[in-house]
Parts: structure tokens; sequence; C-alpha cells
């Protein structure tokens, strides 16, 4: 498996490190204002249009201080060191801030962002999260057109059909770019490591998507295909809106694990669906919102018909992997909510399943390191025994 | 041989090549310790007769697993306890392993193999610990704990998860006139329902079998039985197992395959020894393993 | 730490209604014995829609905090922890789901499972099997797929709707409480849902909607509201006839009884009690000092604890935001002709469906009319919707009012979360705080 980074994998782990001090210079450089977005569903293309730079806010690596005094200890990591930023002044950059999505505890994180940057736009269109009903696409639709015009008003200047289209397109050749990478490791490829592939998504979510796709291109030309070793092959599942830390990643690749598959919002989930050219840009948005939740279910989401648990039965099938490691941020509530499904689909097909809880701080490395261990060691087991 | 470096003590088995027992050590060392895990080697070494060199293959286990010199290589204590116990008590669905600051619970299938995992190693809850605060609270030692717990009738409802905050609550009790053998019993039943709750993580299986150093305590045995509804048998020496899986590992790994060996299943009923020994070591009483 | 004494605390009882919950609940467990079809739903309140449809409903929450309550909860939350629901999801739905497995097991026998037999012919598993679902939560996003998983569990086989109600978060200038662009808008849109939800109604229970039956049941409930909101009211007085605690206690009549003139005789007792405590000068607690505001949902596994509790310290706990600004709390939005716009915007009054902006100017309002001296904010554990504000509402409290608060931990319906020893020292802390205060004024 390749090892050496070319300048492009630095460029773009520079960004995903450190996003504030990217989006600094970007402002340097073209004079533009930057939005700070939260995940997962806000339509960044739009934003794009608009000539600003939309940006996926990221959980950082700072101790959380201030915010522990702001929001609740047991709200999940990723929102408390949203306050946390916020209060210490780490969003200062983002000359505005919108989002889409429902989760109750991101909404307290954001109050505490409207408590510290009041002086800045903040604006909630609230995609709704039931998607069956079939005034769904009609309210989401209408939110689209809302966040347009605000759009306009945060960057001083209209968004003509043509731009979005334009935009559109970009964003669409960076998934596909994206999306090659992680057909690629389904089918076999071990060139990349998870950590790796997590550099990729998480610096798309940040950077100027022309400049990412050309620093994408740079990567899959200088890669060759690397065949996996005998790991055992496992799905990552789970953290629908923040990354879970590299070092997690690396070491369950550490353990006698390969990561062949996920359904990670910094992974699969955030390159599965192009928005394509049907019919009016804006509508196009909206059918993107509701066809991303029936290609890749979210739990976020309310769909009758689409099955998480199905899904990645079928996912598991389809890449071979012999078992399913779960990421859980301690205290998300809609992956709690919905474990138990998961877990029945898996016993019910004799996949072997793994929970790990992931926090903001520390990372128990002995105590994961034990359980994915075990986990290989049960796989592997059972093989010797088959035999 | 086989090495379980636990969070609290270090314990050694060491087998000959058909299986047998040769000599076995349990160190309590209050933390995982390259010296407790030395003299449970070298005591083990001792009671074996057997020196250093003469052993072919080890295996360690345990969350100091890899501290431990010269092993060929690890496995988890998940494995190892599976194996271990399902030598010792064949036909074992349910292993319940409470040990001094973590426990878990594993499912094991008709072939001894595991099945499914759940532990608890971040926080005190429903763990040895428990009762350590518990006997500093009423001001007895650990091993008269099985005692009092099974004198005691009333339920008072201790119902924190936080080993902390529990304390405050036993404090209360006391405060406010209650016996030390109904509070004992209150803190055991609350042992037995967080452990309830791991269990639950992998759904209830029998037969079961518990092990760890709160299996000694025969009060802890019967209170987690009266929960699940269900007997529950405790190995004769419940501190080795993970070790005794090790060891039987460490000879399937060096090439011998090890039929179930064929043991006499030993009843329940052992009185639970002490864990406070300042130095650290117990006696241990082993069966008599024939292979088929 | 102490345990509460019996001594000082004054609760309100109605003679005439004491089992009037008890024998709702008692009643549905029969209802597919009657024949009857049973709707399973949680947080707002589209019960009388439910009544007017001919339907009988089961509110899920309710039923939780009703275990919790009667510390009857852990069989279904051993049952659903089993399923595999982790312990730190909310503790309501982790009940709730729990009883939905033991019904389900009930139903096919399932013996097998860490809950056995015995268990579940306890409490936990009487509710009956829903014929249908219905979704209408405001605020919390859990709530919003609560129901989708109660679907899953039952494995799809029971038919489900969804009303979206959406958030209040202030984005607009003009957006305030009651008022704006934005409380416009989601007005609308709510009421339009709650046609559609109608329309599901009658295809389920294959007969037109009884429109005069809405308005008969909105009219009771408004008449009820108004009773209730008056007999709050009176709490301004210092000391308080009644306190919060009392309030806590009629949540279930305001929150899922029928509507009818029942429903109104209880309301009108509970006022006319107050008032002759008012008039007779009888206290809520019996040496009141300090008035209190409590913010947070109820602990219900503590509830007699803590209503003693703070009784003991001569605490009068006043008014709170979970009974305050909740459960029809605004009748005068209520028009009995056309009641679904009322009813739309009071789906969208849940506590925790405001951005800050609005809860500060909630909770601030409330202090300075009732007369608080200190804040207690209950840390609930699994409950994030109502800790989300909690900080920000604090320090609002202190800069704008010069009010003191504290927190402490527990939970909505998990025992195990309650740490007394952390509300017994900060409570006693806050108390001498303003007592110092005083001295000085």
């Amino acid at each position: 498996m390749p090892s050496t980074f070319t300048q492009a994998m630095l460029t773009m782990s520079a960004a995903a490190d450190s996003p504030t001090d990217y989006v600094a210079q970007w402002k340097r450089t073209t004079g533009r204002k930057a939005l700070g977005v939260f995940p997962m569903n806000f339509p960044s293309e739009l934003a794009h249009a608009a000539g600003v730079l939309p940006v996926i806010i990221q959980e950082d690596r700072e101790p959380i201080t201030v915010g522990r005094n702001l929001l609740g200890e047991f709200n999940c990591g990723y929102t408390r060191n949203v306050a946390d930023q916020a209060a210490l002044g780490r969003l200062d950059v983002y000359d505005g801030f919108f989002h889409a999505d429902h989760c109750i505890q991101l909404l307290g994180a954001i109050d505490v962002v409207r408590e510290d940057e009041s002086d800045k736009p903040v604006y909630f269109g609230q995609l709704m999260s039931s998607m069956s009903d079939d005034w769904a696409f009609p309210q989401v639709l209408g939110k689209m057109e809302d966040f347009r015009s605000e759009l306009e008003k945060f960057a001083g200047r209209p968004i003509s059909t043509a731009d979005l289209a334009r935009s559109i397109d970009i964003f669409d050749t960076n998934r596909r770019l994206m999306r090659t990478i992680f057909e690629n490791r389904r089918s076999g490829d071990a060139a990349l490591t998870s950590a790796q592939l997590q550099v990729l998504v998480k610096s798309s979510m940040i950077m100027d998507k022309e400049e990412h796709s050309e620093l994408l291109r740079q990567v899959t030309a200088s890669l060759n295909f690397v065949p996996r070793n005998d790991r055992i092959r496992v799905h990552l599942s789970g953290h629908f809106c923040h990354a879970p830390k590299p070092e997690l990643l690396e070491l369950i690749e550490d353990c006698g694990a390969i990561v062949v598959d996920d359904d990670l919002f910094h992974g699969t989930r955030y390159v599965s669906t192009d928005i394509g050219e049907t019919g009016h840009p804006l509508e196009a948005l909206a059918s993107v919102y509701l066809r991303r939740n029936t290609a890749i279910p979210c739990p976020t989401r309310v769909q009758h018909e689409a099955d998480w648990d199905r899904f990645l039965v079928d996912s598991v099938y389809a890449s071979g992997a012999q078992g399913v490691i779960v990421l859980m941020a301690k205290f998300c509530e809609p992956h709690m909510l919905f474990y138990p499904e998961l877990r029945k689909a898996l016993e019910a097909k004799s996949i072997p399943l793994l929970l790990i809880e992931t926090e903001h701080e520390g990372l128990p490395m002995e105590s994961i390191r034990t359980r994915v261990e075990a986990l290989v060691e049960r796989i592997r087991r059972k093989q010797l025994s088959t035999v | 041989m086989g090495v379980d470096l636990g969070s609290t003590s270090a314990k050694a088995v060491i087998l000959d090549e058909s299986g047998a027992f040769l000599g076995a050590s349990a160190i309590q060392m209050g933390a995982v310790s390259r010296a407790g895990m030395r003299r449970a080697i070298d005591d083990a070494l001792d009671r074996a007769s057997v020196t250093l060199s003469q052993l072919t293959a080890t295996i360690s286990t345990g969350y100091g697993r890899r501290l431990v010199p010269d092993i060929g290589r690890t496995f988890t204590e998940i494995t190892c306890h599976a194996r271990g116990v399902a030598a010792l008590c064949p036909g074992v669905r349910l292993i319940v392993d409470i040990g001094g600051q973590d426990s878990k619970v594993i499912a094991v299938d008709e072939d001894g193999l595991v099945d499914d995992f759940a532990m608890n190693d971040r926080c005190a809850s429903g763990t040895g610990r428990f009762f350590e605060v518990l006997a500093r609270a009423i001001e007895c030692e650990v091993d008269e704990l099985a005692g009092l717990a099974m004198a005691g009738d009333r339920n008072l409802e201790v119902s924190s998860m936080c080993a902390t905050f529990a304390e405050t609550e036993i404090v209360s009790l006391l405060a406010s006139g209650s016996e030390r053998t109904d509070i004992a019993a209150s803190v055991h039943r609350a042992v037995s329902a967080r452990t309830l709750g791991l269990i639950a993580q992998v759904g209830k299986k029998t037969p079961v079998v518990m092990t760890g150093g709160v299996a000694k305590n025969a009060a802890a045995v019967h209170f987690l039985s009266s929960a699940l509804g269900v007997p529950v048998d405790v190995p004769p020496d419940p501190q080795i197992t993970g070790a005794y899986g090790a060891a039987l590992l460490a000879l399937e790994t060096s090439g011998t395959v090890v039929s179930r060996p064929d043991v006499e299943f030993l009843p329940t009923g052992q009185t639970a020894h002490s864990c406070g020994n300042c130095d650290g070591s117990t006696e241990l009483h082993m069966p008599t393993v024939r292979m088929s | 730490m102490s345990a509460p004494t019996l001594g000082k605390s004054n609760k309100i009882v109605i003679p005439t209604a004491t089992n009037m919950v008890g024998d709702y609940w008692e009643n549905l467990f029969t209802a597919k014995e009657r024949g009857k079809q049973v709707v399973w739903y949680n947080g707002s309140a589209v019960n009388p829609v439910f009544q007017a449809a001919g339907l009988e409903w089961c509110h899920g929450e309710a039923f939780s905090a009703r275990l919790a309550a009667q510390q009857l909860e852990k069989p279904a939350q051993l049952a659903g922890e089993e399923y595999g629901y982790i312990g730190e999801l909310c503790s309501y739905a982790r009940t709730h789901l729990g009883c939905a497995v033991l019904t389900k097991q009930a139903r096919s026998e399932d013996e097998n499972g860490i809950v056995g037999l015995v268990d579940q012919q306890q409490l936990a598993s009487r509710l009956p099997a829903p014929d249908f679902f219905v979704n209408a939560y405001a605020g919390c996003s859990t709530g919003q797929q609560w129901d989708e998983i109660s679907y899953r569990v039952f494995g799809k086989q029971v038919p489900i709707f969804n009303v979206s109600l959406p958030f209040l978060p202030s984005n607009k200038p003009d957006a305030g409480y009651l008022r704006g662009e934005e409380w416009e808008q989601a007005s609308r849109y709510v009421a339009d849902q709650l046609h559609k939800l109608i329309a599901f109604l009658e295809t389920m229970t294959g007969r037109p909607f009884d429109w005069d039956a809405l308005r008969q049941n909105m009219s009771y409930i408004k008449r009820a509201s108004e009773l209730r909101r008056e007999a709050m009211a009176l709490c301004r007085a210092a000391p308080t006839p009644a306190t919060y605690w009392d309030w806590i206690a009629s949540i279930a009549h305001i929150n899922f009884m029928p509507a009818g003139p029942e429903l109104v005789q209880y309301f009108a007792d509970v006022k006319a009690e107050v008032q002759y405590r008012l008039d007779h000068a009888i206290p809520g607690v019996r040496n009141e000092r300090y008035r209190l505001y409590f913010d947070g949902i109820m602990n219900w596994n503590k509830l007699g604890w803590l209503s003693r509790k703070f009784a003991d310290a001569d605490v009068a706990v006043v008014c709170g935001r979970y009974t305050h600004n909740a459960f029809w709390q605004e009748p005068h939005l209520i028009d009995t002709e056309d009641p679904i716009l009322g009813m739309a915007q009071h789906y969208l009054l849940c506590p925790t469906n405001h951005g800050v902006k609005t809860l500060k100017h909630l909770t601030n309002r409330d202090c300075v009319d009732y007369g608080i001296d200190g804040i207690v904010f209950h840390a609930s554990r699994t409950c994030r919707a109502f800790t989300n504000p909690q900080h920000l509402l604090a320090k609002s409290a202190q800069k704008e009012l010069g009010i003191p608060s504290m927190f402490f931990e527990g939970d909505v319906a998990d025992a195990s979360f309650y740490k007394d020893e952390i509300l017994e020292s900060r409570l006693a802390a806050m108390l001498e705080g303003i007592d110092v205060r005083r001295s000085r004024v």
C-alpha cells in the first residue's frame, strides 16, 4: 500500500487539520465571504453559487473549557465543542452561519453561536425530516427558495439559475472523484487508509471545490492499486455529522482489521448522491435531499420505506465485509434510537457487530484495542472452526 | 503458559503438553504492574517445578498483555475467558466476569466460541469497586460482606449508578439507622441490577458461569442468580479462568490439538476468598483436567 | 444528606378526582376487549382530535412518567436495554419503547429474555397494542423519530402518520413570542398538517370526522385551561397557596384526560381550593421563606421526594417552565368555532420548541410575575431538549434580574442518574446566598 503523501495530500491535510487558517487565507486572497455551515443537509451548492465559501464546521481538537458551562455535559462532543469554539472566538473567521437540520442538540449549540456571534446572521431553514409524506418535496423546495433569498442578502448579490447550475456541476464533479476512490476501496483497493480517506472528505467540506477537485486528481493520478492483505474486513458505520478521530481509524486498522466500506458522514454518505442535471436547479437541490436518504438512509430522518438496517446488511454483502464496527458518538440520540434495529438485522444474518462509543475528550486506546482485537479474534476463530 | 495481566491483579497458569495443570498463581497488586506480573510468573513456575526455558509457548492476555515479555502472541481476555470457562464448564453459554474495576459478559456458542460480548471498563458501576466502597462505608472487611448481605432482608434502594454517589446514599442510610446487613444486601442487589443491564446487551443465555474476583463473593453470586432467575455456577478458582484460557490457547497455537477436556463440572457453593492479602498471593484450587 | 420529611409540604388534593387518571389508564388497558381502535402518540396533545374521531389514545411519555412516579419503570427499562437501547438515550423513549417490547412479547407469548414472564404481568406490559401511530412532536428531534422507532419495533405492520412541527428559531428581527412572520407562517403550516391528519384518521376509522365533537372538545379544554391559568395566577401571592408540585400533579389532566365536563370541574375544583387557601392564609409550604422557579422537565422518579425536600428547606417552588409554559397555556388563542389554528399554535408552543431568545423572555417574565428569588435547574441527564438553553437562561436571569441559579443532576425517568448530594449542597449554598443578599438590602 502506498504510504507516501503527495503534496496534494499535505495541502488537504492542512485544510482538514486547521480549517480556520484555510478560510482566513481564502478570504484574504479572494476578498469574499465565508459561510459557516452546520451538518448535514444544508445545500452548500447554493452558497457557492452566491460566490461565498461554504464551510461545514468541524469538531476541533481543543479540550472543551468554556463550553462546559454553555451546554450540558451529556450533550454530544460535537455540539459542546461547537459551543466552545463559538464562545472562545474560534468561529470569528466566518461571516455568517446557516443550517438546515433539526437535531435538538445542534440547535442548542447554534443558540450559543447566536449569543457569541450576535453581529452576524444566523439562519435556520428547517428541512422537514419526515421524508415519506407527499408534502415533503414542496416544503423542501420552499426552504430552498428561502435559502436562496437569504443567501442573496448575505452575499449582497443575486444567484442566477446559471450560477446555481454551474455550482451543482462543480460539486457533483468533486463527489464523483471521491466516489470513485470509495468504490475502488470497496472492490479491493487498499491504496489509502481510512484515515487518509477521511482527509479527502473533510478537506472537501472546507476547501474551494474546484481547488479540491484538482488536488483529488493529483492524488488519484499518483495511486496504484494495492491489494488487501489478510486483515479482517470491516464496515464502519455511524458518526452522522462529525468525523471520528483519525487515531481511532488508525487503531482499528492496527488491530488486525481493514476498513473496506463505510456509511460515515465523513465517508460514503457525503459522496453518495449527485444532484444531476434534472430540471430546475432548485428543484434538483430539493430532490437530492430526498434521494440521498433513499440511497443511504440516515436515522436522523424519518422515512418509512427506507431501512438503514437493511441497507447495512446489503452493504456488508456487497463489500464482502466480515463484520461491522459501529462508531457511535456518545449521546447521539438518533443513533441510540435506531441501534437496536441495526443489531437485530445484523444478528439475524449472523454478521458480527462491535459497538464503540466515541467522545470528544480522549480515546481510551487500550480499551478500544481490546474490543477490536476481540472482534477480530472472534471472527477468525469461527472461520477456523468451520474449516 | 498463560499470563493474564489485568487491571488489579496478575495471574499465570502453566499446563503440560496434555493440558494438565502443573501450577498457577494469582497476585493482587491493585494496578497493572510489571512487578506483579513477574511475581505471578515466578510463583507459577515455582509451583509447577518448571523453569522459564522449559516453556514452549506463552500467550498473554488482559490490559497489560503487551507488557508481558517473550510472548508468542496475545489474545484479548474475551477470547481467553471464553476458552478457559468453556473448558472448565462445558456447555456454558453465558460468562459473567466481574473484576476489581471492570466487568464483562461473554456469550459463547455450543462450541465454546465467542458469539458476542459487552464490557464496562469506563466506570466502577457494577464492579468490585462498588463492594470496596460498601466495605469502607459500613466499616468491615471485604470478605465479611457476603455474610452480612445474606443476612439482610429489607430492600433499601441504592439507585445511583455512580460509586461516589452510592457511597453518599449508604452514609445516609446508616445515619437514618438502617442495618448494615440490609445495606449490604441492597448494594449487592444494585450491583446485580447493573450486571443485568450488561447481560441485556448480549442477551440472557443459560447455563451461566460467573468468574472474576467478585465471583468469590457467595452473596454476589446468589443475588445475580436471583435477579436472573437461573442458577449461576462458579468454577473452583474463578480468578484465573482468563490465564487458564490463555494457556490452552498457547497449547493450541503451538500445534497441539486440544479436544474438549474431560472435566468434572464442579458445583457452586465455594466460599469467597480474601482479595486483600498484603503479599497479594492466594492459594488456588484447580480441578484435575483429563484429556479425552 | 437527609431524607425529606412529611412535615412541611401541603399538597392540593381534589377528593372527587383522586382516581381520575388511574381510571383512565385502567380503562385504556381494556380498549381492545371493548373493540376500540387505539392510537399511540407522544408529545403534542392531539388527543382532542382522537377523541372526536372516536378513538382511544395512549400517550407514551405520560405512561413512562406514570411508571417512574410509581417506581414501576424498571421492567420496562430493562426490556428496553435488552432490546438494545443504551442507557444514555432519552429515558422517556427508552421506557416507552421497553413497554412496546413487552406489549409485543405479551402478544406473541414470547417468554425469552431478561424480563421474565412474571414481570410482564406488571403495569409496564399492559398497554394495548396500537392500531396506528401518530407522531406530532415539536422541539425535540428525538421525539420526531421516536414513533418511527415504535413503528419498527412493531415490524412496520401498523400504519403511522407524521405531523411535522417546525422549530421556532427566531430567524427574523421581528420574531418574538406569539408574533412575527415566522410565527404566522409556522402556525398556518401546522394548521394545514392537522387537516391532513384528520384526513388520515378518516381513512383509519372509515368514517367522516366529527367536527362538532372537536369544537365541543376544544371548548371544554379551553375552559379547563382558563381555570388552570387563573389558579396559577393566584400563586403570585406570597406565601403561595399552591406549589409547582401541585401543577405537576395536574399535568395528566390537562394533557390527555378526555375533554368534557369532568375535566372542567376538576380544574374548577383546583381553582376553588387555591382561592380558598388564599382567602384563609393556608400556604402551600408551611414556612415559605424562599420562592424558587424550577426549570427543566420533571424528575418523575423523585416526585414526592423533591416536593418534601424543598419544603423542608422552607422553599416554595412556585412555578416552572414545564408546567407554566406548556399544556394549552394560551387559551385565548383557541377559537372554539374554528379551533384548528389555535391548536396548531399550541403545538408550536411546546417549551422545547423555542430558541433561547424566546425562552429568556418567558423565564424572566415569570420570575418577575411570581416574585422569584432563585432558579433551580434540573439538568436531566437524558433530556437534552430541556437542558439545551439552561446555562444561557441562568446567565440571563442573573444579568437581567440579579436572580441566582443552581443546577442539580437527575433525569426524567431513570432513577440511577439522580444525585441527591448535589441537590442538597447546592440548594443550601444558593439559599445562603439569597440570605446574604437580603441582609444587605
